[in-house]
C-alpha cells in the first residue's frame, strides 16, 4: 500500500466482506459460533443504523422529487409532510427559464420628494435604477449579484406577495414592499445624495420583439407602466 | 450448515432476490463511492464560494451586512417565518459581520484545500446557509445549487484524495514505515470496525442522494421547459438573449440571436440533454451528454454573464465521472506535456510528472480494485460505469 488512505480503505473492504455473510444468515451465525453479547448487540445496532440512513436518503430523495416535480396528485395529497421536510433548507426550483423565458424587460425608476420647511414638497426627476443595473452587466465577466438579482427578484417578490394592487394585506406583502422601498431609497440617496422623505416607483414594462422583426426597424411598445404609490422613507430622511 | 440447506431449498427467484440484496448491501457497506468525484465536488464548490465572495467584496454589506436594504429586522421577521439560521443574525454590528466575512473567507478556502476536512465541510454548509439566507431575495440558481450541495457535502468523506488531509495521512504512513500497529483490545477494534462501516455508509447516502439531486434538477428543468410553446418553437433562446440584465456583451447576445436555425437547434438540444439526462448515466451515452452539457454551460457562462451559476453545474455534472477518470487525468496531462514538452522540453514535464505519484492514485488503485471485486460484484455504482465503458473518447 502506498498510502494511508488506500490502507484504509481495504480495512473497510475487509469488513464489508463479512457483512453479507451475517446478512445472509444472521441466526446462523448467532448460535454456534456464540459471538458475546455485547457483539451481537453492537452489530445489530450497526444494521439499524446503516437501515435507517438507508431509509432517510431514498424517503429525502422521494420527497425533494415531489417538492420539485410539477405539482400532481400524490405531492398535492402529501404536501404538509414534502412541505415540512423539505422547508426551508432544502426548498429548491429548477424552472430555469420554464415553461417559458420571460418574454419582457422591465425598466424600475425611482423619484423622491421632500417637504421643505415652508412645506412645499420638491419632487425629484424620474431615476431609471435597471440602468445602473445594465451599465453594472455590460461588459463583465462576473456579473455582481447586485446588479443581477437585487432589484430583478426584490420587484418579483413584491408582485408575488402584492398582485395587480398595491395595498400590502399580509405580512410578506409589507416585507416586500419595505425591501423595495429600502433598495429605491438606498439607491437615489447614492446617486443624487441629500434628504427626502418619500419615494415613488415606476415600473414599465417593454417586451421584446418577437423573432424575425429586426432590432431597431420598429421601436418596441411598452406594455405596461404601473405608478407606485408614494412611500415613505425613514433612512435617509434627516 | 443449515442455511445452506434453505439457500438450495429457496426457488430460483429468492435466490436472485438475496443475491441482489446482498450484493447492494455490499455496494453500501462495502467501500466509499467515487472519492475522486466528491473530492472534485468539495474543491470546486469551496473555490466557487470563495471567488463569489471575493467578487462580492465591494458589496458585501449590501449583500449580506447590516447595511443591507434587506435590513437585519427585515431578516430577523422572516427568519422567525420560516425557521432559517443564519449566524450572520446574532449580531447586527458591523465589526460582526467582517469577522463571518472573514470567517467564510477562511472556511472556504480550508474547505477547498481538504484541511480538517469533516470539520470544514460542517463549517462551510454554516457558512453558506447563513450567507444564503441572509440575502435569500438575491439568490439564484446557482447560488441553491451550492447550498444543497454544501450541506449534503457534510455527509461525505470528500477529503480522502487531493487534499492536504490526504497528504499528511501518507506522509504519516510513510513516517510509521514498518512500526507495526500496536495490538488493539477486541472491543476497540470492533468499535473501528463499527465506525468505518458507518462512515462508508453515511458517505454512499449521501453520495446517491447527490446523484439523485442532480438528476431532479436535470429533469424537472427540461419537463417545465416541455410544457412551454417557446421551447417548442424554437425561439426560447432569442427571448433568454435579449434580456437586458443577462447580456453582458449585447454584440455577441445580437450576433447569436441573428442565426435563428442556430438558436432553435440550441433550443431543442437543451431541452432534449436535460430530459434525457438521468437516463444516459449508466452508459457510454453519458460522455457525450456530460461534454454538451458542458458546451452548454460554458455558453451560458460567456452569453449571460452567468458564471457561478454555470461553474456551479459544471462541478455538479463531474459527480458522474467515475474514479477510473479522474485517475485517469494525470496520465492525460502526463501525455499533453509530453507533447507540449517535445516543443518546449523541460519545464512543463516535470511538472506534469510531478503531480502523478502526489495523487497516489493510478498506482495504487490497481490493488484496491482487485480486493473490491468479490463485494461490489457487478457494480452499476452511481458514479462508477458498467465495466465494459471506456475512459473519455478523446484519448487518442
Amino acid at each position: 500500500m502506498s498510502s494511508g488512505i488506500d490502507a484504509a480503505d481495504v480495512e473497510e473492504i475487509q469488513q464489508s466482506d463479512s457483512g453479507p455473510a451475517t446478512q445472509e444468515c444472521p441466526d446462523a451465525m448467532a448460535a454456534p459460533s456464540g459471538l458475546p453479547r455485547g457483539a451481537r448487540a453492537r452489530k445489530a445496532g450497526l444494521y439499524t443504523a446503516v437501515v435507517l440512513c438507508l431509509a432517510v436518503s431514498v424517503v429525502h430523495v422521494i420527497l425533494v422529487f415531489l417538492h420539485v416535480a410539477p405539482a400532481n396528485t400524490v405531492s398535492r395529497r402529501y404536501s404538509p409532510l414534502i412541505n415540512a421536510w423539505v422547508y426551508p433548507f432544502f426548498e429548491q426550483n429548477w424552472r430555469l427559464f420554464a415553461p417559458d423565458p420571460e418574454s419582457v424587460n422591465r425598466k424600475i425608476l425611482a423619484r423622491t420628494a421632500h417637504t421643505g420647511s415652508g412645506g412645499s414638497v420638491q419632487v425629484s426627476p424620474w431615476f431609471d435604477l435597471t440602468a445602473v443595473d445594465r451599465s453594472a452587466v455590460e461588459h463583465q465577466v462576473f456579473p455582481s449579484h447586485t446588479a443581477q438579482n437585487m432589484l430583478r427578484r426584490a420587484w418579483a417578490g413584491y408582485v408575488d406577495s402584492h398582485g395587480g394592487d398595491d395595498e400590502s394585506r399580509t405580512e410578506r406583502a409589507l416585507m416586500m414592499q419595505k425591501y423595495l422601498s429600502n433598495i429605491a431609497a438606498d439607491r437615489v440617496a447614492a446617486h443624487n445624495g441629500g434628504t427626502f422623505d418619500f419615494v415613488q416607483l415606476r415600473v414599465v414594462t417593454v417586451s421584446v420583439a418577437a423573432p424575425g422583426t429586426r432590432v431597431g426597424s420598429r421601436p418596441s411598445t411598452p406594455v405596461e407602466s404601473r405608478l407606485l404609490p408614494w412611500w415613505k422613507v425613514t433612512r435617509h430622511a434627516k | 450448515m443449515r442455511s445452506e440447506a434453505q439457500t438450495t431449498a429457496l426457488s430460483g427467484t429468492d435466490r436472485w432476490l438475496l443475491g441482489r440484496i446482498t450484493a447492494a448491501w455490499g455496494l453500501l457497506t462495502g467501500r466509499p463511492v467515487s472519492l475522486y468525484a466528491v473530492s472534485v465536488l468539495r474543491i470546486g464548490y469551496g473555490l466557487l464560494y470563495l471567488i463569489f465572495l471575493l467578487r462580492e467584496f465591494p458589496h458585501r454589506d449590501e449583500i449580506w451586512g447590516p447595511g443591507s436594504p434587506w435590513t437585519p429586522a427585515l431578516a430577523h421577521q422572516l427568519f422567525e417565518q420560516t425557521g432559517w439560521f443564519s449566524i450572520l443574525a446574532l449580531s447586527d454590528s458591523r465589526t460582526y459581520f467582517e469577522l463571518c466575512y472573514g470567517l467564510a473567507l477562511v472556511t472556504s478556502a480550508l474547505f477547498m484545500l481538504g484541511w480538517r476536512t469533516r470539520v470544514m465541510s460542517v463549517l462551510f454548509a454554516v457558512v453558506v446557509t447563513s450567507f444564503h439566507g441572509r440575502a435569500i431575495f438575491m439568490t439564484d440558481g446557482g447560488d441553491n445549487l451550492i447550498l444543497l450541495m454544501a450541506l449534503y457535502l457534510v455527509l461525505t468523506a470528500c477529503g480522502r484524495r487531493w487534499s492536504l488531509d490526504a497528504r499528511r495521512y501518507r506522509l504519516k504512513a510513510v513516517r510509521a514505515g514498518n512500526t507495526t500497529e500496536p495490538t488493539r483490545s477486541l472491543f476497540a477494534q470492533q468499535l473501528r470496525d463499527a465506525r468505518t462501516t458507518l462512515i462508508t455508509v453515511v458517505h454512499n447516502c449521501g453520495m446517491f442522494v447527490i446523484a439523485a439531486q442532480v438528476c431532479f434538477l436535470y429533469g424537472s428543468a427540461g419537463l417545465y421547459k416541455v410544457q412551454g410553446a417557446s421551447w417548442g418553437s424554437g425561439t426560447a433562446f432569442h427571448y433568454v438573449l435579449n434580456l437586458e440584465l443577462f447580456r453582458p456583451w449585447p454584440a455577441l447576445s445580437h450576433f447569436v440571436d441573428e442565426h435563428t436555425l442556430l438558436v432553435a437547434i440550441a433550443g431543442y438540444l437543451t431541452v432534449l440533454l436535460q430530459v434525457a439526462f438521468p437516463f444516459v448515466l449508466f452508459g457510454r451515452l453519458k460522455y457525450p451528454v456530460l461534454t454538451m452539457l458542458l458546451g452548454m454551460h460554458i455558453g451560458i457562462a460567456v452569453l449571460m454573464g452567468l458564471p457561478l451559476f454555470s461553474g456551479a453545474m459544471i462541478v455538479a455534472d463531474a459527480v458522474f465521472l467515475p474514479d477510473r477518470f479522474y485517475t485517469f487525468l494525470p496520465h492525460l496531462c502526463r501525455r499533453a506535456a509530453r507533447r507540449t514538452g517535445s516543443r518546449r522540453p523541460a519545464p512543463g514535464r516535470a511538472a506534469g510528472s510531478g503531480t502523478v505519484p502526489a495523487q497516489g492514485g493510478p498506482g495504487a488503485l490497481g490493488p484496491k480494485q482487485r480486493v473490491v471485486l468479490p463485494a461490489g460484484r457487478k457494480d452499476t455504482t452511481l458514479a462508477t460505469e458498467p465495466p465494459s465503458a471506456r475512459v473519455p473518447p478523446k484519448t487518442s
